[in-house]
């Protein structure tokens, strides 16, 4: 068994281990390497040729991409016989009452994305192992980043595939999952969002995968750090951050901020400032990005207009439900040295004010 | 390995299937029954290419099955809006490790059938919807094949742009084209893919410093003088240095040379005999399949024996061989069981010979058994003047040669009877066999064919036993001794019978030519009447 998940924090350089772990491969070995979002692809074909230079044998492609050219596109008719995917409707949707092949594809023939995880999960079995003895055949190890970006039925593509031949390697910070590839799915709620964590437990328990935790941050301030574990409750288990920053500025950690001091706060330190989506924080004019949109950045400084549930976590010490508590964590975890978010009232958070 | 073929709207094929064997195929039929189609669809299929060329290239409305497009052009004329007749050719292949990224189900198989394999399909260019109906207004046969588009393809559909390096195809035709670089488009093919990459690379590099040399030394001095005479516009010094250019690479320098002669000054019969050794090299990389056309052609009995025991010995285990030929010499050489026989669109297998039935043919290669494989109806006789005499019967009782009824006469020629008979029931022909009675009861010459015959299809006719043991005693039993004097031309004084059994060619060909006919013993009048049917 050689299927392991590295699961990791913000800033712990999780993509450099992919490409390390992939170029040390030896030349006969047949790489895949899989990702959520598009800018995350092209990073990595970048990391990979600065790292790696040519190498045949490794390929980087979108898990729709992987969906589409191994499972529906090869063997789409053992499901619908005689059919062909004809193209990917990224933004369509079936009616809620669909069946069939109107389910899966729209009048054109081409696969709605959202219905893409559960077609290819189906096929698996409806092709009668065609498919993962293909697959099996044409890769020796596949390599999944951002795992925690996968959602409902490709959590069950991933179990065959954690029972099939090719050593899988995963990472993914599960505190930061804050994507899905179908959000509507109602099929493995239990699963959606952070709860994957509880997934990897349960398929270590099986002995099908090996998790190997790495809380180490070279990005965040020890105090940001500090912080941030105690966005999540403990029966998560989430293991404490690591920092290996030990840069000082002399306006390091996190702080709350009165409204009154916002203007001067933004032009002394020139943070990134960070917001839930455009409908919240609209009583400031600041250069504000949106939460998911924040991911994968690394900043100096942020300042964070809060929700009314982060304040409520602030003061009452009220835990956020899973998503939105992802998306504070990958707030947070943007700095490298200082936080600050908006609230005048403190409650009983102990952090300390900045004040002029 | 090519397990099926299945062919859609390709020339002489509108339904095509074939499974062919696991190592030999010998393609035979008669003239434009479609052996060299197939050879050339099976190739397009692999290659992506056709003579050299690109299929997109070579695409013309004669690609298209006349039947579907005649079909195709009435229904236009009767507006009834017909879709548009395509071409596909699959290819099957085994489901192995190596070909796995070719696997899937988007295929022709009903019910769904997921293997490695790819499809070419030649079919309408939806961009041209618009025009492809402006032009049906007005159909012609000959389809607007620019409204068409080229769609090659794994059964995991994905487009193959390049031909994949497990299909390494090697073909070998008999019309050597002498281009300027003495090599053609399939030896090029043929000798690449001869050669391990490490290999190609290394004649690489050495040509390269070849050329460079040439600058530096021959040529120098020739640069020399050169820039103290000339001057290009703007005073630029001119020089000659070898192209290094990958035009020039060494694949244009280098061929095979045998005996010291370059391969494009050597015969065609040698040309093809090099080709074939070097497409059947035995490495790991060389060519998974082997196309050969008539390589009876421009060869000499001797340099064909020669030729076909190579094909023989290097015959790999994992190359599968595709030849299509016209000369039994070839097929009773390479092995019967082998065959494929093509007609008409279709092909049909032989079934199941014994295996020493096939070492019997190879053994006596000379035996014409394509005139079997090629008729439709076969008269096995004994020797030439059965055959003679049969004849004459035949257009006696019918006024025409059982040849323009399409049916062979064949003397076995001391050929056993059981081994013809068993080739005739596997390629399932209706036959004849003619036997003399040797003074041995009917059923015990019938005993060891019982085998291969079949009522109404593969009888036997022996002579009557009372009617004497061969031809010439059946003919003076069936005839008056008077009327066959005269149409023998024999006197009294010469012993009829003795005579007959002296001069048999002479007899039969005396009875061949003579004005009146004989009457025929029963069992050649049977055995006429049993064919025709």
């Amino acid at each position: 068994m050689a299927n392991s998940v590295m699961l990791a924090v913000a800033g712990s350089r999780k993509t450099q281990g992919i490409i390390e772990q992939c170029s040390s491969l030896p030349p006969d070995r047949r790489a895949l390497v899989l990702t959520y979002t598009q800018t995350n692809q092209a990073e990595l074909r970048d990391r990979f040729a600065k790292y790696a230079g040519e190498h045949a044998r490794v390929s980087i492609i979108g898990w729709f991409a992987f969906l589409l050219r191994d499972f529906a596109r090869p063997f789409l008719p053992f499901k619908f016989p005689g059919e062909r995917v004809m193209g990917f409707n990224f933004e369509g949707r079936p009616y809620r009452m669909a069946k069939g092949r109107s389910r899966f594809l729209d009048s054109d023939g081409a696969v709605y994305a959202c219905e893409l995880g559960r077609l290819a999960h189906e096929l698996i079995d409806a092709s009668q192992g065609a498919l993962m003895h293909r697959i099996e055949c044409i890769y020796d190890e596949i390599f999944i980043d951002e795992i925690q970006d996968l959602s409902s039925h490709d959590w069950e593509i991933l179990d065959d595939l954690l029972d099939s031949a090719i050593d899988i390697y995963m990472v993914g910070d599960i505190r930061q999952a804050v994507l899905s590839t179908n959000p509507r799915s109602r099929k493995n709620k239990r699963y959606a969002y952070a709860d994957a964590v509880h997934w990897f437990r349960e398929r270590e328990k099986q002995g099908k995968l090996k998790i190997i935790e790495n809380f180490e941050t070279w990005r965040c301030h020890p105090k940001i750090a500090e912080f941030s574990d105690q966005i999540f409750d403990s029966s998560w288990s989430f293991p404490k951050t690591k920092s290996a920053n030990r840069t000082v500025t002399g306006h390091d950690g996190v702080f709350l901020l009165r409204r009154a001091h916002v203007d001067e706060y933004v032009a002394r330190f020139d943070p990134q400032c960070l917001r839930d989506s455009a409908n919240s924080a609209k009583d400031f004019d600041l250069d504000f990005l949106n939460f998911r949109l924040a991911k994968g950045m690394t900043c100096e400084r942020v300042l964070i207009a809060p929700t009314s549930g982060i304040k409520k976590f602030l003061q009452d010490s009220v835990y956020l439900t899973p998503v939105p508590a992802s998306k504070f964590y990958v707030a947070v975890t943007r700095a490298a040295q200082s936080v600050a978010i908006i609230i005048d009232e403190p409650g009983n958070s102990p952090l300390p004010y900045w004040i002029p | 390995m090519i397990t099926k073929i299945k062919i859609h709207g390709y020339r002489i094929y509108r339904d095509f299937t074939l499974e062919p064997n696991r190592k030999l195929n010998l393609i035979a039929g008669a003239n434009e029954s479609g052996k060299s189609t197939l050879i050339e669809a099976i190739a397009l299929a692999l290659t992506g290419r056709i003579n050299g060329r690109s299929a997109s290239e070579e695409l013309n409305p004669y690609w298209f099955n006349t039947e579907l497009v005649s079909t195709f052009v009435d229904k236009c004329a009767a507006n009834q809006h017909p879709t548009w007749p395509e071409i596909r050719i699959e290819l099957f292949l085994e489901n192995r490790y190596e070909l796995q990224q070719l696997c899937g189900a988007i295929n022709s198989d009903i019910p769904t059938n997921a293997c490695p394999g790819i499809s070419m399909g030649i079919l309408p260019d939806p961009d041209y919807a618009t025009e492809r109906e402006e032009w049906a207004k007005d159909a012609s046969p000959l389809l607007p094949v620019e409204y068409y588009k080229v769609d090659w393809r794994s059964f995991a559909d994905q487009v193959i742009t390049n031909r994949p390096r497990q299909l390494a195809t090697a073909i070998i035709d008999s019309r050597t084209v002498r281009s300027s670089s003495g090599v053609d488009y399939h030896l090029r093919h043929i000798l690449d893919d001869g050669l391990m990459p490490a290999e190609r690379a290394a004649i690489s590099v050495a040509y390269r410093k070849v050329k460079a040399q040439m600058s530096e030394s021959a040529l120098k001095t020739v640069n020399e003088r050169i820039s103290k005479e000339n001057a290009s516009l703007h005073n630029q010094p001119i020089a000659l240095a070898m192209d290094q250019s990958t035009r020039t690479s060494w694949e244009g320098a280098v061929t095979p040379h045998v005996s010291s002669v370059p391969f494009s000054m050597s015969g065609q019969g040698q040309q093809a005999a090099i080709k074939i050794s070097l497409a059947m090299s035995r490495h790991s990389e060389s060519a998974a399949f082997v196309m050969i056309e008539e390589p009876e052609n421009h060869l000499t009995h001797t340099s064909l024996t020669i030729l076909l025991s190579r094909v023989e010995s290097l015959a790999g285990e994992k190359q599968q061989l595709f030849i299509a030929t016209h000369s039994s010499f070839v097929i009773n050489r390479l092995g019967l069981d082998g065959l494929h026989l093509v007609g008409s669109g279709a092909s049909r297998p032989l079934s199941t010979l014994e295996p020493d039935t096939v070492s019997y043919f190879q053994k006596l290669p000379g035996y014409d058994t394509l005139r079997m494989v090629l008729a439709d109806k076969v008269v096995l006789v004994e020797g030439p003047s059965d055959e003679i005499v049969f004849e004459r019967i035949f257009r006696d009782r019918y006024g025409k040669r059982p040849m323009e009824l399409g049916i062979d006469v064949l003397s076995i020629r001391g050929i056993s009877f059981a081994r013809c008979l068993e080739l005739c029931s596997a390629l399932d022909k209706t036959v004849a066999a003619v036997r003399d009675n040797d003074g041995v009861p009917h059923g015990v010459l019938r005993e060891p064919l019982k085998k291969w015959l079949a009522l109404g299809k593969r009888e036997l006719f022996i002579g009557a036993v009372e009617g004497g043991q061969t031809l010439e005693p059946q003919l003076i039993h069936a005839n008056d001794e008077t009327k066959l004097r005269t149409i023998l031309g024999v006197t009294d004084k010469a012993d009829l019978s003795k005579w007959m059994s002296r001069e048999k060619t002479e007899t039969a060909l005396r009875i061949a030519q003579a004005g009146p006919g004989i009457t025929p013993p029963k069992y050649l009048l049977d055995a006429a009447e049993f064919i025709h049917g």
